[in-house]
């Protein structure tokens, strides 16, 4: 599978996937992600490519991406370069998120939302290797979706 | 016992570095380089082993230190990007000559793109230029592996190995297995100590012209013995003949796979691209060199490639572009390309002491001045004028002050403002300003101070009181030497001061109408990057005064600060405050005086 998480720097873009990746190995698939950080680090573009159980590289081709992820919806017509479906936060939940959690979860609280709507990881795993904050920031994320 | 680990490629080559017996280790950070070394020192803080691991005042230093180590016997190594490797040129390739006594490594990431350098260069031509042997990795478990690899090779052969590593790689992660670690604390130097063979071993170590021969007939001959072991890895069984290195060959077996070129593909990997010896491909029908960033191979081993324009001759080589030189070939069908949108141009970080610092220098000095700027976070502020040039660390200081002299020759008339960080300075920019003292050149050098070198990941400078292990460091003082230097007019102020900026830089431009001398700024305002910087930043809340703000985007033209953001509807200027950090400095910016305290 190939995943590519669009954000903007500040938003916990690296985190978020740094997550999602060891959810992964701890699921017992192979992981290659490669990090694309702009100059500058508030405000710029932050891209992380990644594939689970396939390929030699850490690179995605434009346009074969099976998913994209955005932690910031101005980003779509870049996440078009990369592939058609998209995966992206309501204002709502974005709203909710800075209002549940410490603006330093929020991108782990997002997360849970994520798990929760695609089942794409494993909860159970990605539990697994969050410390006690971030854990409960992401099953609160999970659980808002679970309770709709 | 083995387990698996999920590293970046320079992760991976810390891991190689230290596992295969690396005591010393040194460095100057740079993009795609800098995570080396800091992963080397929390292995060095979990292991509790004995060792020198840490930055050096920059890259020739760094490889001078690094091989005088492994003349003591223990084994060293080095980081770089691909442009410190010019600084360090010189001892690079005496260090051929020469022959380290333990396992020497000279680390060098190179960035095709460039993503973040001067230039694209291809290291494995400065390996071939100084006579030294390049290891070329093409995957992140192969970074591991070769510096574990250029650690033997240098042991037996007594040659500096240089392993190459590229931005895709360096920063590229993958998950893959290693041995359980088990570090011997073994910590035994030696030199000068059988004084019967001595004056045989002074020969060496400090070679005369006629023994420098000699020495080089050495390297002949290792060299030699080196390319007759060094095989290309052949992969797939087509009739073309793809011959590649580093990270070029992942992106290459992931095409052949997709499209199924199996057949009609041979690709040949080749893990060490130089002291490298022809093969017989006459076999294939066409062979091809696919590399990035030189024809380097294509050269050694005479292929098509770059030189009949198959490959392009400049930028990264994707895995779009790989696909693009098949298709031109005729393997694959032409893709449709995808064009990119323009993305936001990065600028200083809300709150940056450089930001308002820089707008109090435009202020007092105008936009006829000539601003030479250098490598920092700070060469974004051309993004709001000032800034003019953008050359090599330290140019910035060398720049301004024959420029200067310049002007100062002519009848015209113009203020010359040199900008350069505290490492950067550190690193290059005090022979210059040596000079200019010296030559009476007068210009004004601002000396952006914000403690740590910010650009690459706020690695620490020689201003520290501590290492990362906690022991007591010296902490050397920028205003100390320039003021050792001799030059007289030397300040030091906080920018986030800036009526008291103002007064300072306002002293220093008649100071330079009055005299011929170079003058001194330091503006010292610790990053707001770093932990510690952000939470003792004064904090100053701000807001929009809506009736005054005319929209006129003066503070979002000149100012930059990325919190300051353009409201379409009501054409005012509004505060972004997921970005702004409450420095209040933008309070000084707004000529309608729209922007006030809280």
């Amino acid at each position: 599978m190939k995943l590519v998480i669009l954000g903007r720097g500040g938003q916990g873009v690296l985190f978020f996937s740094k997550v999602l990746a060891q959810t992964a190995i701890e699921e017992g698939k192979s992981v290659k992600t490669t990090e694309i950080k702009g100059m500058a680090k508030k405000g710029g573009v932050v891209e992380v490519q990644m594939k689970i159980g396939e390929g030699y590289s850490p690179r995605i081709k434009r346009g074969s991406a099976d998913l994209v992820i955005l932690l910031s919806p101005d980003l779509k017509a870049y996440a078009k370069t990369f592939g058609e479906k998209h995966f992206f936060f309501s204002k709502k939940e974005m709203e909710k998120a800075l209002k549940e959690v410490p603006l330093r979860y929020v991108n782990i609280y997002l997360l849970g939302i994520f798990l929760a709507k695609t089942h794409i990881f494993d909860i159970d795993k990605a539990i697994k290797v969050l410390d006690e904050e971030n854990k409960k920031a992401l099953l609160k994320g999970y659980n808002d979706v679970q309770s709709r | 016992m083995s387990y698996r680990v999920y590293l970046s490629g320079n992760e991976a080559i810390a891991y190689g570095l230290i596992t295969g017996g690396v005591r010393f280790l040194t460095g100057y950070p740079g993009t795609p380089s800098s995570e080396i070394l800091p992963t080397a020192q929390k292995l060095k803080l979990r292991y509790g082993f004995k060792g020198f691991i840490d930055w050096a005042i920059n890259e020739k230093v760094a490889l001078e230190m690094a091989f005088s180590s492994s003349l003591c016997g223990i084994k060293s190594a080095v980081t770089m990007k691909q442009v410190g490797l010019n600084v360090a040129m010189d001892p690079f390739v005496n260090s051929a000559y020469i022959g380290p006594s333990a396992g020497f490594v000279i680390v060098v990431a190179d960035d095709p793109g460039p993503y973040s350098s001067q230039t694209e260069q291809d290291s494995r031509v400065a390996a071939y230029f100084a006579k030294v042997p390049v290891l070329d990795p093409s995957s992140v478990e192969e970074a591991y592996l070769f510096a574990k690899k250029a650690l033997e090779i240098s042991e037996e052969f007594k040659i500096p190995i240089l392993l190459r590593t590229t931005t895709a790689l360096s920063h590229g992660k993958s998950d893959f297995v290693i041995p359980e670690i088990t570090i011997k604390d073994e910590f035994q130097p030696a030199f000068k100590e059988n004084l019967k063979n001595w004056d045989k071993e002074v020969l060496r170590l400090a070679a005369t012209p006629k023994q420098r021969f000699l020495l080089h007939k050495a390297l002949n001959e290792k060299l030699k013995t080196i390319s007759e072991k060094n095989k290309i890895r052949y992969f797939y069984e087509g009739d073309i003949l793809i011959l590649t290195s580093g990270m070029v060959f992942s992106y290459l077996m992931e095409i052949v796979e997709e499209h199924k070129l199996q057949k009609k593909i041979t690709l040949g990997k080749v893990d060490m691209p130089y002291p490298l010896k022809k093969e017989d491909f006459s076999k294939f029908k066409k062979v091809i060199t696919i590399e990035e960033t030189a024809p380097f191979i294509e050269l050694l081993l005479d292929t098509e490639g770059r030189r009949n324009g198959i490959v392009p001759s400049e930028g990264e080589l994707s895995l779009e572009v790989c696909e693009h030189i098949l298709a031109k070939i005729g393997l694959i069908p032409e893709r449709k390309s995808i064009s990119i949108p323009p993305l936001k141009r990065p600028s200083l970080c809300p709150g940056c002491g450089h930001r308002i610092g820089l707008f109090a220098v435009k202020k007092v000095f105008g936009k006829k001045t000539i601003y030479t700027g250098d490598i920092g976070c700070y060469t974004l502020a051309l993004n709001f004028g000032v800034t003019d040039t953008v050359f090599c660390m330290g140019a910035g200081v060398s720049f301004a002050g024959a420029m200067s002299k310049i002007f100062r020759l002519s009848d015209k008339k113009r203020f010359v403002v040199g900008i350069v960080g505290d490492s950067t300075f550190l690193h290059s920019g005090i022979p210059p300003l040596v000079d200019a003292y010296h030559y009476r050149f007068p210009f004004l050098l601002i000396i952006l101070d914000n403690k740590t070198v910010a650009m690459t990941g706020n690695q620490k400078t020689p201003a520290h009181t501590k290492s990362y292990e906690g022991e007591p460091l010296n902490s050397v003082k920028i205003e100390t030497i320039v003021e050792g230097i001799g030059i007289d007019f030397v300040k030091v102020v906080d920018p986030y001061d800036y009526r008291k900026t103002v007064k300072i830089l306002k002293e220093a431009k008649k100071y330079l109408s009055e005299s011929a001398k170079p003058a001194v700024v330091i503006l010292r305002h610790p990053c707001v990057y770093t932990k510690e910087g952000l939470e003792k930043n004064p904090k100053k809340p701000v807001s929009i005064i809506e009736e005054k703000c005319t929209g006129c985007k003066y503070c979002i033209s000149e100012f930059e600060c990325p919190a300051l953001q353009w409201d379409e509807e009501k054409e005012k200027v509004f505060i972004d405050k997921t970005l702004c950090i409450n420095c209040g400095c933008c309070i000084f910016v707004c000529p309608k005086k729209a922007i006030s305290e809280v």
